[in-house]
């Protein structure tokens, strides 16, 4: 290990430039300030790396967080010694998970923010309201459906709350499954429209989405279609002056000073140099999972349990919306070809069976989507034939006959669902990895349950000849969605973070990803999430760093 | 140290009918293709010999040379760093698998007929992926039934898999990734289910390839297919 350089200290560090800390690197340095920003992985060119190489990008790990240098574990017991397992792999890198992802960009729903004021307590959950509401975040979503650049269509949505502005951009043609879809939603009087999509399909902002080549959920989009991080707010950050991006730098602490304040941060360069690096602010953006982590690895005599950390909540109540789905097989020789490759994988959804309907058996509900059914290699066929003539037959007969409708599963906080730190498991430098333990609700496998059914039977009045439902047996991550691991709230014996993302227990640190979350909500959460960091980022803006505190009117 | 943004890209695309052995010796090379193309049979399309499964697994394991295709399509990406010791790493116990997995096919193979695994029949070399496999020949999909499975994890690493899960897998990804890796050759693993994938990797880089014509090819209107959308003002910003 080299030297400790000493940067000059800098107004505010970003620490991981996803989809937040993009956000917050945006707004923080238009508003004038000196901002860096951390991401311990890569910052590529859009145009130049990105292409549609199914193996590169779904199997290999191009992307990915390679699972020997970033190993998460895994376990579903208290008892059990957890297993290393690529738990919510999302992308670590310039531009997080909004280099990979299909983009669905729903609107949070009012319930969202109260559903212990709806249910009260429940056996086993751990519910909570927000400390703000659906009004407070709007005008932050319209923000972001405008400078991030969103397709969709204003009115579609039946149970859209109020939205104060339209859409920029149209939404694209429906595809074939994307208009079975349709037509079986109306014959079941289901109100399907375009779910609001994380891309533009005209020169919104000046952009050029040439990409038609339906190469989307899981690779990078080298066009312009793609709202991405990386090509959209970072360039906004870095066009004002103040801002700098240190890329492949990876952020092992947050410095504590003797006056309860954090200075800054530690971290190693590209070339294993640790470097500190003090700010006046700290903001913290690496995920649900990964900000917990770094918050328990900073202990420090105030903070023997880590930082923030004074009601222990840091790290549970982590919710992960496993992504569940039926498909639904049709018959070549009779049926038209639904080219199951094309899209840009969502084409139709509902909010349909959102809202709490007791005649259900749970709480809650979540958001659907027909998607793509994806590329030869991967394409999605669970209990497909492995090998033999069998196989050949699964892929010649079907890949382009089947159709697949999915949901977010609105899983519900337990305290126990939890992040820490693993015992015996190291990263490539050499720091303990966040530990998964989780076990769904009962309410989370019956909701997953009741959904996936309906799913399936939306298939049949589609015309689906087989359907295979893929129910809720455990959570592995595969939405990359996280939440909920630091709490904001009123109360710092019950929350970690204020409703500003501010820590109760140090003032000048901020979370302002979905660690946040009280709840997960049942839609996509990117759109939430950087609606909330960019209110975050206000508040830091406009308010905390000209000395000021505030706080909102709570709701009665 | 070359950051992973600025990784070089080396070699060029791998040629499908190369005979020239990277990994495998001789022995392994026929009987890894022989086991492929059970796995992805040849009948009245292309098997997984034909479209040369077996150059894609063998330039795989060979080493971390054939990782990453450039985003074009023009060569492969230089590994550097953590990230090429973690592919190292990794390799290394892929190329065991294989050699040990070899090894084990044909075991099996001379308790059934006294003979190498690529010395035996169709019919036997099935009977010795069934006893690799510990599971029956998977039977064909038949329609008109419901099949439910539980929750996994998209993508497949094929990290830490058994040997005959690798080999099923490899085939796979050998059968129908883009033919810069050395198997799909000629496209004949995506004509075979009529997937119309572009001509080059770099294709899909600058608006080339274009699938507008494999979408819902009617007319539409938003208003038929959105019937809730009459019952609306005009949305605000833009006509749908």
């Amino acid at each position: 290990m080299a030297t400790t350089k000493k940067p000059e200290p800098v107004d505010a560090v970003v620490v991981g430039l996803g989809a937040n800390g993009g956000t917050a690197a945006k707004v923080l340095s238009e508003a004038g300030l000196k901002v860096i920003g951390f991401d311990r992985g890569p910052w590529l060119r859009a145009n130049e790396h990105y292409s549609g190489d199914e193996l590169k990008f779904v199997n290999r790990n191009y992307m990915w967080p390679d699972p020997s240098l970033f190993p998460r574990t895994l376990r579903y017991a208290e008892d059990e010694v957890a297993q290393p397992f690529s738990f919510s792999p999302t992308p670590q890198m310039v531009g997080g998970g909004t280099n990979h992802w299909a983009g669905w960009v729903p609107r949070p729903r009012e319930s969202d923010f109260m559903l212990r004021s709806l249910h009260g307590d429940v056996d086993g959950m751990n519910l909570a309201d927000w400390p703000f509401r659906y009004e407070h975040l709007e005008p932050y979503l319209t923000k972001v459906e405008w400078a991030f650049g969103v397709s969709g269509i204003a009115g579609a949505d039946k149970y859209e709350p109020y939205r104060s502005k339209g859409y920029p951009s149209p939404p694209l043609r429906p595809t074939r499954y994307g208009k079975r879809f349709y037509d079986a939603c109306n014959k079941m009087g289901i109100n399907a429209f375009p779910i609001p999509h994380a891309m533009v399909t005209n020169d919104h902002n000046g952009r050029d989405p040439f990409n038609k080549t339906s190469f989307w959920n899981q690779y990078g989009d080298p066009s312009g279609a793609r709202s991405n991080v990386l090509t959209t707010f970072i360039p906004d950050a870095l066009a004002t002056g103040n801002f700098e991006v240190r890329a492949e730098s990876f952020v092992r602490e947050v410095k504590m000073g003797k006056d309860g304040k954090a200075t800054g941060v530690l971290y190693v360069d590209p070339d294993g140099n640790e470097v500190e690096q003090d700010a006046k602010v700290v903001i913290l953006a690496l995920g649900a999972i990964e900000s917990a982590r770094l918050m328990l690895l900073s202990r420090s005599s105030q903070f023997p349990d880590g930082l923030g950390n004074s009601s222990g909540l840091v790290g549970k109540n982590a919710t992960f919306h496993e992504y569940l789905f039926a498909v639904g097989l049709f018959d070549n020789e009779l049926d038209e070809p639904l080219n199951g490759f094309t899209g840009n994988y969502i084409s139709g959804g509902s909010l349909e069976f959102y809202e709490t309907d007791e005649n259900r058996g749970h709480i809650g509900g979540c958001i659907i989507s027909a998607s793509q059914t994806c590329h030869p290699v991967n394409w999605v066929f669970p209990g497909r034939p492995t090998w033999g003539d069998a196989l050949k037959d699964a892929d010649r007969n079907y890949f382009n006959y089947a159709m697949k409708i999915g949901l977010i599963l609105h899983d519900m906080p337990v305290e126990s669902n939890r992040v820490d730190l693993d015992p015996t498991v190291k990263d490539a430098w050499g720091l303990p990895v966040a530990r998964i333990t989780h076990r769904p609700h009962a309410n989370d496998i019956a909701m997953g349950k009741w959904q996936v059914d309906k799913n399936a039977e939306i298939l049949e009045a589609a015309g689906a000849r087989k359907t295979v439902p893929v129910y809720l047996d455990k959570m592995t991550g595969n939405t990359c969605h996280q939440h909920g691991t630091a709490r904001m709230g009123t109360d710092p014996s019950k929350s970690v973070l204020n409703e500003w993302g501010q820590a109760h227990d140090v003032e000048n640190l901020f979370v302002v990803d979905g660690s946040g979350f009280p709840t997960a909500t049942g839609v996509n959460p990117t759109l939430t999430m950087m609606a909330n960091a960019w209110r975050c980022s206000d508040y830091i803006a406009t308010t905390y760093s000209k000395g000021r505190a505030e706080r909102l009117a709570q709701p009665a | 140290m070359t950051l992973k943004s600025e990784w070089e890209i080396v070699g060029e695309p791998v040629d499908p009918d190369s005979t020239e052995r990277h990994f495998f010796t001789e022995h392994e090379w026929n009987t890894v293709e022989a086991a492929t193309a059970r796995i992805m049979p040849t009948d009245q399309d292309p098997g997984a010999r034909e479209a040369r499964v077996i150059v894609f697994i063998d330039r795989y394991v060979s080493g971390i040379d054939y990782i990453f295709a450039a985003a074009d399509g023009s060569g492969f990406l230089k590994l550097a760093g953590k990230h090429a010791d973690a592919w190292r790493g990794r390799q290394y116990k892929m190329q065991d698998l294989y050699r040990e997995g070899v090894k084990a096919l044909d075991a099996i193979s001379r308790n059934v007929d006294g003979k190498d695994f690529v010395d035996l029949s169709e019919e036997q070399q099935d009977q010795v992926l069934i006893a690799l496999s510990g599971a029956p020949k998977p039977i064909k999909v038949t329609l008109g039934t419901k099949e439910p499975v539980t929750t996994f994890l998209q993508g497949s690493f094929d990290e830490n898999l058994p040997f005959f899960a690798t080999l099923c897998l490899h085939t796979r990804q050998g059968f129908y990734s883009d033919p810069v890796y050395g198997g799909n050759k000629g496209q004949m693993g995506w004509k075979t289910i009529g997937f119309p994938g572009p001509k080059s990797l770099k294709d899909t880089m600058d608006g080339t390839y274009d699938t507008t014509d494999y979408f819902y090819d009617g007319d539409y209107d938003w208003y038929d297919l959105i019937p809730h959308l009459k019952s609306q003002q005009a949305p605000r910003d833009q006509q749908p």
